[in-house]
């Protein structure tokens, strides 16, 4: 229900197998076979737009988010058309699904760069997909913006001149409610961890907060991928009388742990808080899993996210009223993304893929009532997270309005400084 | 200790039962017709699916087990009739690739109908909850389960070992050609096989939507344990796949408690070690359906 | 036999394939994705040779593709940074990925067999998707393709010569091993290995050999295919993408030389194209797949052979069926197959 409500929206002005192609195809293949040279003229190139690449999650697990992150482009693409487009060219997304498979993402990547000549790449979900993105971007020279792979390495240890990102680092998303679940709970904390490289990353995350600020750690439990069953984790988080329980698992995993932790009891004598909640997933949870505190990476209704910014409200509305669902962070993100792309050529006044690069960095409208900017040392857009818990059945007048935040944490408070910065990640222009 | 160790033990009954009666489906079609059943996870997920669509218009749980178990029969019987029994004649491996190209379109399917992400399956709230026993406390719908799983075991070797048509079954998995001499249409025989598969795979399927949550993949991360079980337990026993995915559920559940990192890596050492010592699994000399 | 190389056809093939850096741009499509086709075409040799001539329902050769792609890479991150010996451990690496798992396969056939190939390809799947400090786990492994000589980089184009000169070497290789003794025992087990056995031919053996040949393939594809995206992930090994090659193989020609390359193509190809038209291009490859089991299971390249375009109606039954050499392998509708 929920990927096929806007289906259509998200049906993309993509390169199509017409018939012109078709035609180009069988002639070259009738040439080919004959032994004599084809010449097909390059036809219909529409050298009149500025074109933008976008790799995104169409299919597989990630494409409801994947598609949001595409709702919240396509808003920024034609609100700027209508407005004159950019460098007095229309703006045109290219859309190419990346199957959440990083092999299948490399060449729709290289295919948007070299056969559509797209000058920049925007998108992706998946983390592997993210970072193989970014190599293709960087090998050909154009700009790419990650606008939701969330692993450290795409701005961290394998950050490149090319490559800025919009979503938070998992760095930035256990530091941010690393600060707010100290100040909340208390110093006594609980890790449930799944035991693969995201889970590692968190945990990570979480134990630089634990020196920082002084927490006791009195338990840590990884869990192997798939687990269904967390009763004997969570008798044993009772016993350890933590002031918090950090859950770090995800998806069904996640979804199996809330369940069991809402009717297990623990719920009304421990509170459950963890590094990372998305509308698209609460949504589709059953409401015995509506529950705990999360990070929000952005949310849609909550006066300390978008504070006093007007363009955000707007954006909200004109969201909404369009796709008959309330933005959330995806929508943000893609949003954020390409209007920022967009910026940087106008600034520029050119398309050399460098200075388009260059011209990324610098302050940014995020949607938000607080300052945002996307850093020079690893390219990723320093904003606040904010933090808060689950209204299992939203509010009266809209039962999508699940989220309930409570607290903000500023951008550079979350992120690795600028000096700690540099010795990870080794920046070269061209 | 055994607070901590019983839960540990019922799941792995609950899972290993699971893995049974999966592998039970898979080893029924895999010994009379020669198909491995690749698509065995789609009709779990389409079992899921549809009993989310019966209690979503107000039908109760059990009104859609029932239910949503015997469409996914009638959906498994036509699949049966229309494709893979066109392919009984030839070599194994085209019912293999045929069950995978239509797993492949199952999975996008439910994509599109139901979506990508997971959809709220509820478990009724009386199954919710926990069952205490002396002082352990276990989780009221596992127990649920392994009841329902024991019942359905048991139904289905009552079938097998007390009715006529189980007889003929068996015998036609020992000599088909003898059955079809015999005077039993033996074409009939392998629809109901394939039906029973899947009535199986759909009563795990619906089952497992309220333990591992419902979407599109759901069904699949279960077939890979089960086909370790059918080697484990040895192919063509029924035994073998009853005991194969209690080992594993066991197993698994156990190095859980003991040494979380190890819990995936252990079901397929089982299997190399079972191997090594008896390379046609723990069952498999036992003959068919022993 | 059909081994007979049909110098036409190949000659019309090497032709496309050395044009296909211009044909491919031409076509609205990147060069690269040739070079995923050539790749995909070697991998399902690797398959075609276990399948298509040795009678072995293989499962899981993505594992040994993706043993190759994760050791080329390493390789080329943790040592010398160069093509040719990372390419040179990715196949080695693929091969010993085979030898290992080799000794738990060979006595089992059948059905058996194929479940026992997706079992242990999910192993190398866990391995790698586990193993966080070697492969990256879920986030990949990021390699920067080495260059081939001094210290130029390799362009994508350049990239797709250097894949199709190796695919060549391997498949005049092939040709040549078919011909063999060694390879036609190996078809003379794929046409009725009881047979085979009474002639004195230890068959475990031979199939262990098998074994390690499509591994040096799998692996040789993989170590170039890691090469050509630059990355390497655990979803390569996964039975999704055994399952794939298998496919690719069927699609072509089940024991032809050339119709893994003609499957590659058609599959390789035709996702990216769908894929950019629809999303339910995934839809289209599983009706493509059961389309052509149901109505061209010899493969496009079996279309034009003896039976002509008539559906067969048992390739089990045909003993001599060409060009399916594991038709012949004494197969009856029902029940326990099982050689070992």
């Amino acid at each position: 229900m929920v990927a096929g409500s806007s289906e259509s929206e998200a049906t993309l002005s993509r390169s199509r197998l017409d018939r012109r192609t078709f035609l180009k195809v069988s002639g070259l293949a009738a040439g080919a076979a004959a032994g004599v040279p084809v010449f097909i003229p390059n036809l219909g190139r529409s050298a009149d737009t500025l074109k933008i690449g976008v790799s995104e999650e169409l299919t597989g697990v990630y494409a409801y988010p994947a598609r949001n992150e595409i709702n919240g482009m396509r808003m920024a693409v034609d609100d700027r058309n209508k407005r004159g487009g950019v460098l007095g060219r229309q703006v045109e997304l290219v859309v190419e699904d990346n199957a959440n498979n990083p092999g299948t993402a490399v060449e729709k990547a290289r295919k948007l760069i070299q056969v559509d000549k797209v000058l920049a790449l925007i998108g992706t979900v998946n983390s592997a997909v993210s970072i193989a993105t970014s190599g293709v971007a960087a090998e050909n020279r154009i700009p790419f913006i990650d606008s939701g792979g969330h692993a450290d390495q795409v701005t961290g240890s394998e950050c490149r001149w090319s490559t800025y990102r919009t979503c938070h680092s998992t760095w930035m998303e256990t530091h941010a409610t690393g600060y707010s679940i100290e100040k909340k709970f208390g110093k006594k904390w609980y890790f449930i961890t799944p035991d693969y490289s995201f889970g590692h990353a968190l945990l990570t995350g979480y134990q630089d907060m634990q020196s920082r600020l002084g927490v006791q750690v009195v338990g840590a439990d990884l869990t192997p991928l798939g687990t269904t069953d967390f009763s004997a984790y969570l008798t044993k988080v009772l016993g350890a009388k933590p002031d918090v329980l950090i859950l770090m698992v995800q998806g069904d995993d996640l979804v199996n742990a809330l369940k069991q932790a809402n009717s297990s009891g623990l719920l009304s004598r421990l509170p459950v808080a963890g590094p990372q909640g998305e509308l698209e997933v609460f949504w589709s949870l059953p409401k015995e899993a509506r529950v705990g505190y999360w990070g929000f990476e952005w949310y849609y209704n909550s006066p300390i996210v978008l504070g006093g910014n007007a363009r955000a409200k707007q954006f909200v509305a004109d969201y909404t009223a369009k796709h008959n669902e309330p933005p959330t962070a995806r929508s943000a993100f893609g949003y954020i993304t390409v209007t920022r792309m967009m910026d940087a050529f106008a600034a520029t006044k050119g398309t050399d893929p460098v200075k388009v690069a260059r011209a990324i960095a610098g302050p940014v409208d995020a949607l938000c009532g607080s300052q945002a900017r996307y850093r020079d040392v690893d390219h990723q857009l320093i904003w606040p997270m904010w933090f808060g818990d689950v209204r299992a059945d939203g509010t009266p007048h809209d039962p999508k309005d699940i989220f309930n935040v409570i607290d903000e944490q500023p951008g550079d408070r979350i992120e690795r400084s600028d000096a700690e910065m540099q010795g990870i990640c080794k920046m070269a222009y061209p | 200790m055994i607070e901590r160790l019983a839960p540990e033990v019922v799941n792995g009954i609950v899972l290993g039962s699971f893995y049974a009666i999966v592998a039970i489906g898979l080893s029924l079609i895999m010994n009379l017709t020669g198909t491995i059943n690749l698509a065995h996870g789609s009709f779990m997920t389409l079992a899921g699916y549809l009993a989310f669509a019966i209690m979503s218009r107000g039908g109760s749980f059990w009104v859609a087990l029932g239910g949503a178990a015997l469409l996914t029969m009638v959906v498994g019987v036509a699949v049966e009739r229309l494709f893979i029994a066109r392919l009984y004649k030839r070599i194994p491996l085209y019912s293999l690739l045929l069950t995978f190209g239509l797993s492949l379109i199952a999975e996008e399917s439910f994509r599109l109908i139901w979506g990508p992400s997971s959809v709220p399956f509820a478990v009724p709230t009386n199954l919710q909850g926990s069952t205490a026993l002396g002082n352990i406390v276990l989780p009221t719908y596992r127990l649920v389960i392994m009841g329902a799983l024991v019942i359905v075991i048991t139904a289905l070797l009552l079938f097998l070992y007390r009715t006529r048509l189980g007889l003929r079954l068996r015998g036609a998995v020992q000599d088909p050609d003898m059955m079809a001499a015999l005077g039993t249409n033996t074409r009939v025989l392998y629809t109901v096989n394939f039906a029973v598969g899947v009535l199986l795979a759909a009563i795990a399927g619906i089952f497992a939507a309220g333990l591992l949550g419902l979407q599109p993949t759901m069904g699949n991360s279960l077939l890979m344990p089960a086909f370790i079980t059918v080697v484990i337990g040895g192919m063509g026993s029924l035994i073998g796949s009853i005991v194969g995915g209690l080992l594993i559920g066991l197993t698994v559940s156990i190095t859980t408690l003991y040494l979380p990192a190890a819990s995936e890596i252990v079901m397929y050492v089982l299997m190399a070690v079972v191997l090594l010592v008896r390379p046609r699994g723990l069952f498999g000399e036992a003959g068919i359906f022993g | 036999m059909r081994l007979r190389a049909n110098a036409v056809g190949t000659s019309l093939i090497a032709i496309v394939l050395l044009a296909l850096p211009w044909l491919l741009p031409a076509a609205k499509l990147n060069i690269s994705l040739g070079t995923t086709v050539l790749l995909f075409a070697l991998a399902a040799s690797s398959v075609n040779i276990l399948l298509g001539y040795t009678g072995l329902m293989a499962f899981g050769n993505a594992a040994f593709f993706g043993v190759g792609a994760y050791a080329s890479a390493l390789f080329a991150i943790h040592t010398v940074p160069s093509l040719l010996p990372a390419v040179a451990v990715g196949s080695i690496a693929g091969m010993l990925s085979a030898m290992l798992v080799g000794p738990f396969l060979i006595r089992r056939r059948g059905i058996y067999f194929s479940l026992l190939t997706i079992a242990f390809g999910q192993v190398y799947y866990f391995v790698a998707y586990r193993w966080n400090d070697m492969t990256g786990g879920e986030d990949g492994l990021t390699v920067q393709r080495p260059p081939l000589a001094a210290a130029k980089g390799v362009d994508d184009a350049q990239f797709y010569f250097f894949a199709l000169a190796i695919f060549a070497l391997f498949m005049v290789v092939l040709w040549y091993v078919l011909r063999s003794p060694f390879g036609l025992t190996l078809r003379a087990i794929g046409q009725n290995e009881v047979r085979a056995r009474y002639l004195g031919i230890d068959t475990n053996r031979f199939v262990y050999f098998a074994l390690t040949l499509s591994g040096l393939f799998a692996g040789t594809a993989g170590a170039l295919y890691s090469m050509s995206i630059n990355f390497a992930y655990p979803l390569l090994m996964d039975w999704h993408q055994s399952g794939d090659f298998v496919m690719m193989v069927v699609l072509g020609g089940t024991g032809t030389l050339w119709g893994p390359l003609v499957g590659a193509t058609i599959y390789a190809l035709g996702a990216n194209v769908l894929s950019s038209a629809t999303e339910a291009w995934q839809i289209a490859i599983g009706a493509l797949f059961v389309a052509c089991v149901l109505l061209f299971p010899r493969g496009l390249l079996g279309l034009g052979s003896r039976s002509g375009g008539a559906a067969p109606q048992s390739l089990a039954m045909e003993a001599g069926a060409e060009p399916v050499a594991l038709a012949a392998q004494g197969y009856e509708p029902v029940a326990q197959r099982d050689l070992g």
